[in-house]
């Protein structure tokens, strides 16, 4: 029976619009959650596939061992396409001429991801791409190494006991990464050959890499599989978002902001449930006491609304879903078209999720007001105002708060974060809800003078100062949470834009001779073309660090017996296995800064800067001996300083700077990087001819990639924001729709009473203004708070203070909310009062 | 006895202290009885018919229907003794928004686990002049039909008591007469005891017994006198 009841209520009061409120709130909980996370999904799939392209795979298990066939044929095993990559530093011979190499050996199906560019000779115009690789016997060679041998195509390079026919110029390899300066120009061969060289010793250094490609799930449950196998000192398990690169910072930026978003706006949704579940629970207090006076057990009165609830939940569950699919493929259908490149379909998580959103809010908010409202006492029928205990509050805050962290946990399934945010939370709602209500009772005092729709106003939110300042929690969080994701939205796109401004240098040069640098520099200047200093270089090794070697090249005996010399050698330090490029400088480069130590001056004492991550990574610290080996030359030098390098600024950037007496005399070349656009190509040739020897990379393939990936994550932005703008406004929406059904029937008797429509809606919309306006202006501070500890904690930005915010924030919260209560204010006093009375009968 | 007070009175506390609602009441009613309520607004009628329906709880005294005591009873056990034997009309009706007038009606039956409860429904609606009006609901009905509906659900059941608190108070003469027709023929066909309050001097007197209430004091007058 009680089945038939509960559904009878359902239907007729879906019908009637009076579960609007609570329905929509799940709705468009369930719809949010689903389209973010489907679109999030979706899009990040879809960028990480764009630029899975920079790693030639989808992840690259690399090593300095070689790998086992075993892994690889477990991964073909599970779909997933293999290649092989080995990467050595070799001499290379032409005729007379000799030069340090980057050897590239790969196996058939290298790149996996993205393709290679070759041309038919160097510095010409034409580059197609090409879909085999170097046949046997045969090596294509970077454009530079043309110039610094002496080659042209069809040369022979010897390569250890090997002979190569040059056969093309490698323009474009989609691994080539960003550090320029840091590698070698590139000779690529077949893998195939790379045994008769004879260049593959035990003991030599070698990168052992191996690319996979595959769907996200075959790569996860590979990673499960190999994960036990691998050993954290040798092997390296890397991802495109993994690293260093200025792409990788974009996206795992775009990454946090997106999750972040979408978990501000899984909070919003589910804050619009509580809202709407405690007013649903209030409209049936009068029925339950009916019911209980009729003489109904607790026992049905339970089943009856435990039931309704689940039904209104899951049909609202249903059309959430169904909502937010038609949203996200709209949506996505317009962003691929936008970005040229079709979407990956997304697993059935978002789905999960999204249910799991609306389900688990409904019935956690619902459990305390149900509660209440199954213990409503029958005396109510004679007593509106009874509402029976109201002792278990403390379990409403509790389950509420907690509902909200599982959320959080369930969505971002990240322990440290999910409680930053909820922690940071719970202090800004306590001090939302003191501010609220002390910003209530000073607007009392100053309101009582004024004129008589104020007044009224006033006298609202004076005798519903305990309902305002809850009121005003919702308002405050749902602005709070808008204007943060605004702000954030806007500092992400700001740092996009500093870092790749239109003039970044797209071209690099290196190998000037300093007798060159200052006529070049003249030339830049005079067609008013921007360069970045000229920085010399030194090629140089780091040999001993106080007076301890450091381990740089495994030694014959050594290598044999490698466990025993690390034993022995605890203290002893890996060093960096190849030559670095050192430099020397008066100013601290532009995009870095001392984090320890001090910047010399004009000291001229021997002493030597060092970048951040290599004085970890090798644990050096200020003070610390580095002893140098330029050309078979040694000297020792103190640490007097320690950098943070901005990787990301297309500049040479270096590991080691030594102040100026201590370098100038060795020889060097000097490097730079500067931006000519695109149409003005053609002067390049003119710009270069009196400097042979220059060579010169193009970074505008790499450039163009990387902005389209950030034009993408843009768009993903600003849909996401969208989203969550949409779930902010329906929690003010539920807000004002609750607040506004209180408030009914007090003013049915003042419409009853004569009072004209035109002050009752002006008192309401007074109202809901200041409220508004107070909620914005405690937003703001909230907002600023909130930002900067992301900034400095997430997002490794600097902070700033948004002072347009304080203007923004207590204006819009006053418009908005404003014009809502206006609105559903509006409906109401438009009816009939004979009409009014009715519905409240 | 089926209705047995002993000392039940009644006391609340406000801002300005105690407040007596109920002086102390002796009051007995025997199975099958018409007893009417009469006395000033104010006066504590409601009060007494709350206490008596276990809705309420005594200050002091006790209440038994069916010689169970109420006050010995907790709140479930309370509504089933309504489910069972009482059926109740409410000075403001009191019906369900979302329900139709037939929803209305069917609603304690089936509460009780009725099986034609529908059947039962309609009849009584089509027996307060409301055969016509089964689907509608409570605000689209005028005051004196809202009344009448609640006056059928009352009855569905045939309940053993029926307290009725100004169940005619909306009504025109002619409804009114209808209505008090349909309690008296209950009375006489199911043996329902009747316990109303009501203004109206001509009802009261078709009462068999008249209970004066006055500041929370309740005497009997004789019939005759009302
Ligand atoms: N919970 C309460 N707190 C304070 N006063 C109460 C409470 N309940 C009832 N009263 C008061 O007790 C008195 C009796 O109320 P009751 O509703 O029984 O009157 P009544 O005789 O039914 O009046 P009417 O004929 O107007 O319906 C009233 O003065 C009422 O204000
Ligand atoms: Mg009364």
């Amino acid at each position: 029976m009680w089945h038939k009841i509960s559904w009878r209520l359902l239907r007729h009061e879906l019908k009637r619009g009076e579960l609007t409120i609570m329905a929509a709130a799940i709705v468009l909980s369930v719809t949010a959650v689903l389209s973010l996370s489907l679109f999030t999904e979706r899009l990040q799939s879809g960028l990480l596939a764009r630029s899975a392209e920079f790693l030639a795979a989808d992840r690259v298990l690399s090593s300095r061992r070689p790998i086992s066939d075993e892994w690889l044929e477990q991964a073909q095993q599970r779909g997933l396409d293999t290649a092989n990559r080995v990467v050595f530093n070799s001499m290379a011979f032409a005729d007379d001429n000799l030069a340090l190499v980057d050897i590239k050996a790969v196996s058939d199906g290298y790149p996996l991801r993205g393709s290679l560019r070759t041309a038919s000779e160097p510095f010409g115009d034409e580059t197609t791409v090409i879909n085999q690789l170097p046949g046997e016997g045969e090596a294509w060679v970077a454009a530079a190494l043309f110039q610094e041998l002496d080659l042209e195509v069809g040369d022979t390079l010897e390569i250890g006991q090997s002979k190569f026919k040059v056969s093309r110029v490698l323009t474009y390899e989609p691994d080539v990464g960003f550090s320029v300066f840091t590698d070698s120009p590139n000779v690529l061969i077949h893998y195939d050959q790379l045994e008769q060289t004879g260049l593959i010793q035990p003991g030599s250094r070698v990168r052992y890499n191996v690319l996979f490609a595959g769907t996200a799930e075959q790569l996860d449950g590979y990673y499960e599989w190999l994960a036990p196998q691998l050993n954290d000192d040798t092997h390296n398990w890397r991802s495109i978002e993994d690293g260093d690169s200025p792409l990788a910072r974009s996206l795992q930026r775009a990454e946090r902001f997106m999750l972040l978003a979408s978990l501000l706006g899984v909070v919003l949704a589910a804050t619009a449930v509580a809202v709407a579940a405690q007013r649903y629970c209030q409209r049936n207090y009068d029925v339950v006491a009916i019911f209980k006076t009729l003489g109904a057990e607790r026992r049905q009165i339970q089943r009856i609304f435990i039931l309704h609830l689940l039904l209104l939940t899951f049909i609202s569950i249903g059309v959430g879903l169904l909502l937010g699919w038609v949203i996200q493929a709209q949506v996505i259908e317009f962003v691929a078209a936008q970005l040229g490149a079709e979407l990956p379909a997304a697993g059935l998580k978002p789905y999960v999720l999204a249910s799991a959103t609306g389900l688990v809010s409904a019935v956690m908010f619902t459990l305390y007001p149900l509660l209440r409202l199954i213990a409503i006492p029958p005396l109510r029928v004679l007593n509106r105002e009874l509402t029976g205990t109201d002792k278990l509050r403390w379990l409403h805050w509790i389950a509420s708060a907690g509902t909200i962290y599982a959320l959080l946990l369930i969505y971002s399934q990240q322990w440290l974060l999910s409680t930053a945010l909820f922690a940071g939370g719970a202090v800004a709602a306590v001090l939302l809800l003191a501010v609220g209500r002390l910003f209530i009772r000073a607007s009392r005092q100053a309101g009582m003078q004024a004129g008589s729709a104020w007044r009224l106003a006033m006298a609202g939110l004076q005798r519903r100062a305990q309902a305002n300042s809850v009121q005003m929690l919702s308002f405050s969080t749902a602005i709070m949470l808008l204007l943060l994701v605004l702000a954030l939205r806007n500092e992400l796109l700001a740092d996009w834009e500093r870092q790749l401004p239109d003039d970044a240098p797209n071209y690099f040069i290196v190998n000037v001779a300093p007798g060159d640098v200052a006529q070049l520099e003249q030339r830049f200047a005079a067609r008013d073309i921007e360069s970045n200093d000229m920085y010399p270089v030194v090629p140089g090794r780091m040999t001993a660090v106080n007076g301890v070697p450091v381990r740089d090249e495994v030694t014959k005996e050594a290598g044999g017996d490698e466990a025993d010399t690390q034993t022995n050698n605890a203290e002893q330090r890996e060093g960096f296995g190849r030559e670095l490029s050192l430099t020397w400088r008066d100013d601290l480069p532009p995009n870095n800064t001392i984090v320890a130590g001090e910047w010399w001056g004009d000291n001229p004492q021997p002493q030597v800067s060092i970048e951040e991550e290599v004085a970890e990574r090798m644990r050096l610290s200020i003070g610390d001996e580095l002893e140098f080996n330029i050309g078979g030359n040694t000297f020792t030098v103190p640490v007097t300083s320690i950098r943070k390098v901005n990787w990301g600024s297309l500049q040479p950037n270096f590991f080691m700077i030594f102040n100026t007496s201590t370098l100038e005399d060795f020889p060097a070349t000097f490097i730079s990087s500067f931006n000519l656009p695109k149409e003005r190509q053609s002067e390049l040739y003119e710009l270069f001819k009196p400097f042979p020897e220059v060579s010169l990379i193009d970074l505008d393939a790499i450039m163009e990639q990387l902005r389209e990936v950030i034009d993408q994550v843009s768009i993903a932005i600003a849909f996401v924001l969208v989203l969550v703008l949409i779930a902010g406004i329906l929690v003010l929406l539920a807000q004002v729709q609750a607040s506004m059904e209180e408030r009914q029937q007090e003013l049915v008797i003042l419409r009853t009473l004569g009072a004209p429509a035109k002050l009752l809606s002006r008192s309401v919309t007074y109202e809901f203004l200041i409220l508004g306006a107070i909620s914005g202006l405690i937003a703001t501070l909230a907002m600023e708070l909130s930002l900067w500890i992301l900034q400095t904690q997430v997002f490794e930005m600097a902070a700033t203070i948004h002072w347009r915010f304080w203007l923004v924030g207590p204006l819009a919260g006053a418009i908005v909310v404003g014009t809502l209560g206006r609105l559903a204010c509006a409906r109401l006093v438009r009816r009939n009062t004979a009409q009014l009375i009715r519905k409240l009968a | 006895m089926l209705i047995q007070t002993t000392q039940l009175e009644k006391k609340v506390t406000t801002q300005d202290g105690i407040l007596h609602i109920l002086q102390p009441i002796d009051l007995s009613i025997e199975a099958g009885q018409t007893v009417a309520i009469v006395g000033a607004s104010g006066s504590g009628k409601s009060t007494l018919l709350s206490l008596l329906a276990g809705l309420d709880l005594a200050s002091g005294g006790d209440v038994s229907i069916d010689n169970v005591n109420l006050g010995d009873l907790d709140e479930e056990q309370r509504a089933k003794v309504r489910a069972d034997k009482i059926g109740f009309i409410f000075q403001s009706f009191l019906l369900i928004p979302s329900l139709t007038a037939l929803e209305n009606v069917m609603l304690p039956a089936e509460l009780a686990g009725h099986k034609n409860a529908e059947q039962q429904a309609r009849e009584l609606l089509t027996k307060v002049g409301l055969g016509e009006r089964l689907k509608h609901y409570p605000n689209q009905l005028s005051g004196g039909e809202q009344q009448r509906v609640a006056i059928a659900r009352a009855f569905i059941g045939t309940p053993k008591i029926l307290f009725a608190d100004e169940p005619t108070g909306n009504l025109d003469a002619t409804t009114g007469h209808k209505v008090e027709d349909l309690l008296f023929e209950m009375n006489k066909e199911s043996g329902t005891t009747l316990v109303m309050v009501t203004h109206d001097p001509e009802l009261a007197k078709r009462c068999q017994r008249i209970l004066k209430m006055d500041a929370g004091r309740l005497t009997e007058v004789s019939n005759d006198v009302a």
